[in-house]
């Protein structure tokens, strides 16, 4: 599907525990990725129970969600190597079809 | 996709994987105590003992030594081993025995003797972890130890400040660029790799990651062992491994430190060890030597069933009765022996630390003059103690930067430093700036200062720095200085109340500080986590504390955890003054808490190694409470003489002056001295309840005390912030002083008079090596008498258990800490209820000694 002045482009999504950001974003920046959003203060109800959001005096604990925004073709590899990152360490992966307006600022 | 992006990508996950064995390390001048096995906190303490004895070849638990001189001294009984006994191995425990002479053996007491009497053997050879050790295990060669060595001297180089002596022409692209641009003029280096790795030297590629890519293949190792092997690399050198995690996770830009990441310190030592293996390869004959075997085993079983026969009487058993007590003995690991020896350990603590705490409450005075809050570190419990006997006092435990997580410019200074929890990353900075109308008695501080630094010589005249928040603006007169300058050469007060013409500014309309919201939130933060809402006394201290000792590059090691190493006077007097703020009280006051007008909060600072406290901002103090901030002042300096001469037992080396406060203060200022104080040594549980559970209690300062209501509490918020945060850290801090003791070699520091301070960041033992994190051997034992006990830190709590569990159940680090038990956990509902012990797999169990009574209750007459 085209959106005419929008371009294609893939966006990535994982939440993972705030020690394994660094791992995240290491991986995004390696293959190539301008930029990306954390956010923190991620809670919910996942598979190994239930995640307090934001912590009063604990910015390392809780999960955080990263967002980046990638060409197709530097997706494939990042989604390979989020994908090995999560074989080992908690956390889930959504990878989504999206459509930016300013594809300069992505690649 | 291209394939180069892909190997990139998946590289970073292989290091990342690697790189969990080890801890990151702070740079020395902010030392922080961390688990060195923090990156393995999920696979729980007995998991993460063992990958670490595997990889790092360390030990991770207390021996017999530890057991036997447990009992000796009485910590521990024989009962208390038989219990650990029977809970970890119940169906052997109650298997039938074995009939000796007219007697029988029970399995139970082969256990008991062996694990009293045996003895510990080291641990056999262990597998190769890297390329070159697997080359030294087939030829006999020491390459392993020459890559490690060339590695840690140009790790030092690398991270020398930028204005050291050595100049790197590519240090702004990276530690790994400017390596590679000088690596091949090295004549160490080429020593190493020969001729023909010079050249290749020489061609290496641009990157880091692409250098390590093309060394892991060169080297031969399969992509499904390449984690492995990187495991192995940084398990070489877990000091600079650990600096370089902290380079990648933990540093900021603020950060005045020459930075060398983990792909720069791999693609280093990967790229000269490739090389090293293939000089070494060429150079080794065909007729290579055969694999050298390991030694044989010092003690077989059979010798150690026998013996153990032979210490419960049994001189001459037969071979079925020995061989039954080796099947026996086989359970006993080495792992399990070590958790076995915890376990009693803990038990014998843990009772009589229950016992110590007794049953019935200590109530406080009736009438409080001065409510004073100090950190919940161990070092504050018996100033605590001493001062309320001393007078009308009441305290309180809270995390020394009172809530206030800020960045803190001192006064003169041109740049600011966090001062938080290292779990926080604080963004508000707060100044320290003359007060208006005092600026020629702040000026006169700042002069001293200058006088200090230029007998330091450190002097940094010509930095410049933004001058407006100061009314005087004589650049040539004052001291423009790094934070980290400044902060070390403050002169100490000479009195025991100050006011220097300073204060801190709260208010960004003075220049810095947090909003009203903000502010508003530190104060009810503080107050409601440490249940005090209602019932203020017309004085309430905040007592930070830091540390005064001399030459000492673990200095920040004995400053406050909670400020991020550093001394906690600035956060206590942030927060003093937020809550004496007229608009944060008007704020307050709608949220339910209700400051009267005739309280004053004042800020003091305890040095925990002279126990002088210090008040500041006397020249804010009203007219009204002024005397009674006087006679403060005068009990703190009684209770910090008698908590002075209450340490000073347990202090090695002669005293010969007159008083405790003399003795401590000639301790401080003594170049040469290697233990000036015992830090947090001995440190073994975190209480968390009212004060009237330890009130007058001497709990040796081994305990962390952090105050708590669990009636005011009613959502769990208080209980969840207490947890989540500074039980964490304090965790965090039992794990370094429980792995220093249990390792010191490894997880150590090694001896402080061998110590060679490096690169600002860190230390080495003696002149080459790995970077030495961990706690010097001086800081947790005396000779080979280990003064610190190895013991999980044991959290007390007096809230509903109920309370307890969803606090738990909603945070994954708790459930980690208690079920993996790193942290061993106990709780009563309320004041007159049973103890109950948190047990991983079978939850809250009642605490056995109350149970038998009980039982005993039961039991018809």
């Amino acid at each position: 599907m085209t959106r005419p002045g929008l371009t294609a482009m893939t966006r990535i999504e994982i939440v993972v525990g705030g020690d394994d950001v660094a791992a995240v974003t290491e991986v995004l920046t390696a293959v190539g990725a301008t930029g990306y959003t954390v956010f923190a203060g991620v809670s919910g109800l996942g598979h190994h129970g239930f995640h307090q959001g934001r912590l009063l005096f604990n910015d390392r604990d809780g999960l955080r969600m990263v967002l980046a925004v990638v060409s197709h073709d530097l997706a494939e590899a990042a989604v390979a190597a989020l994908r090995n990152l999560l074989e080992e360490r908690p956390g889930v992966l959504f990878v989504s079809d999206t459509y930016v307006s300013r594809p300069e600022y992505f690649t | 996709m291209s394939a180069l992006e892909e190997a990139r990508a998946r590289l970073r996950v292989e290091v990342a994987s690697a790189a969990r064995l080890i801890a990151p390390v702070w740079p020395v001048e902010r030392f922080i105590a961390v688990n060195p096995l923090h990156g393995l906190v999920e696979v729980g303490f007995d998991g993460a003992v063992d990958q670490a004895r595997r990889w790092l070849r360390a030990t991770g638990y207390p021996g017999r030594d530890d057991l036997r001189d447990a009992l000796a001294d009485g910590r521990i009984d024989l009962d208390d081993v038989r219990a650990v006994l029977r809970e970890q191995l119940p169906l052997l425990c109650a298997s039938a025995g074995a009939a000796v002479g007219a007697g029988a053996v029970a399995a139970l007491d082969v256990l008991v003797a062996d694990l009293v009497h045996g003895i510990d053997l080291p641990d056999p050879d262990h597998a190769p972890r890297t390329a070159a050790e697997r080359f030294d295990a087939i030829h006999g060669t020491a390459l392993a130890v020459t890559v490690d060595a060339e590695v840690s001297r140009w790790s030092a180089l690398l991270t020398q400040p930028s204005h050291g002596p050595l100049g790197f022409p590519d240090r702004h692209l990276g530690a790994y660029p400017a390596w590679r641009g000088v690596a091949v003029h090295d004549r160490h280096l080429r020593r190493l790799v020969g001729r023909a790795g010079v050249a290749e030297l020489g061609s290496l590629p641009d990157r880091a990651d692409d250098a390590i890519d093309l060394a892991l293949r060169r080297l031969g190792i399969k992509p499904a062992d390449r984690a492995q092997e990187l495991r192995g690399q940084l398990a070489r050198v877990p000091g600079w491994a650990g600096f370089a995690r902290w380079c990648d996770e933990w540093s900021s830009d603020q950060d005045p430190v020459q930075l060398l990441g983990l792909l720069d310190l791999l693609a280093i030592r990967l790229s000269c060890e490739s090389l090293a293996i293939d000089r070494a390869t060429r150079s080794v004959p065909d007729s290579a030597a055969a694999p050298v075997a390991p030694a044989p085993p010092i003690s077989t079983a059979r010798q150690r069933a026998t013996s153990a026969l032979a210490s419960l009487g049994v001189a001459e058993p037969d071979p079925a009765t020995v061989a039954w007590a080796g099947d026996v003995l086989s359970a006993l690991s080495d792992g399990r022996r070590g958790q076995l020896v915890l376990a009693a350990l803990e038990l014998g603590h843990r009772r009589e630390l229950l016992t110590t705490l007794g049953p019935a409450p200590a109530v406080g005075p009736a009438h409080v003059a001065v409510q004073a809050v100090f950190c919940i570190d161990g070092r504050s419990e018996g100033l605590r103690r001493h001062l309320e006997a001393t007078g009308p006092y009441d305290t309180f435990g809270f995390a020394g930067f009172f809530a206030a997580a800020m960045r803190h410019r001192p006064l003169g200074s041109n740049e600011s430093y966090p001062s938080a929890p290292v779990l926080l990353s604080p963004a508000v900075e707060v100044c320290e700036t003359p007060t208006p109308g005092a600026e020629a008695v702040a000026g006169r501080r700042l002069d001293r200062q200058r006088r200090s630094a230029a007998t330091a010589g450190t002097v940094d005249a010509m930095a410049h720095g933004p001058l407006a928040m100061f009314a005087l603006a004589e650049a040539a007169g004052w001291v423009l200085g790094p934070a980290a300058m400044l902060k070390t050469i403050r002169p100490r007060p000479r009195a025991r109340v100050v006011a220097d013409g300073t204060r801190m500014a709260i208010d960004p309309a003075d220049g810095s500080g947090f909003s009203l919201e903000d502010r508003t939130l530190v104060a009810e933060t503080a107050l409601r986590t440490m249940g005090l809402t209602t019932g203020f006394a017309p004085v309430v201290l905040l007592c930070g504390h830091g540390a005064t000792t001399t030459a000492n590059p673990h200095a920040a090691s004995l400053d406050c955890g909670a400020c991020g190493g550093n001394r906690g006077g600035p956060n206590a007097r942030t927060a003093a003054a937020i809550c004496n703020d007229p608009a944060v009280r008007s704020e307050l006051r709608g949220r339910g808490i209700d400051i009267p007008a005739t309280t004053w909060f004042i800020a003091g600072e305890h040095d925990t190694t002279t126990d002088e406290v210090v008040l500041y901002d006397l020249d804010r103090v009203p007219v009204e409470h002024r005397a009674a901030v006087e006679d403060l002042a005068s009990d703190l300096a009684v209770a910090g003489e008698r908590n002075a001469a209450e340490r000073l037992a347990r202090l090695p080396g002669r005293t010969r002056t007159r008083s405790a406060r003399h003795s401590v203060q000639a301790r401080a200022g003594d170049w040469a001295q290697t233990r000036p104080e015992w830090g947090l040594a001995r440190n073994a549980a975190f209480i968390v309840g009212p004060r009237d559970l330890t009130r007058g209690v001497p709990l040796d300062g081994r305990v962390f005390l952090h105050s708590y209501d669990a009636d005011a509490d009613v959502d769990g918020t208080a209980l969840e912030t207490i947890l989540t945060a500074p039980m964490v850290v304090a965790h965090w801090i039992n794990a370094q002083y429980y792995f220093s003791t249990v390792d010191p070699d490894l997880y150590g520091a090694g001896d402080k008079t061998l110590h060679n301070p490096v690169s600002g960041i860190g230390v080495l033992v003696g002149t080459g090596g790995d970077l030495r994190g961990g706690l010097p051997r001086q800081s947790v034992m005396v000779g080979d008498r280990r003064e610190h006990e190895p013991l999980r830190l044991l959290v007390i709590a007096q809230a509903p258990r109920t309370r307890i569990d969803e606090v738990v159940a909603r945070n994954p680090i708790l459930r980690h800490l208690f079920d993996g038990a790193w942290v061993r956990l106990t709780a009563r509902d309320r004041v007159d209820g049973p103890w109950h012990h948190w047990t991983p797999g079978q939850g809250w169990q009642l605490d056995s000694d109350q149970s038998n009574r009980a039982r005993l209750e039961e039991v018809p007459a």
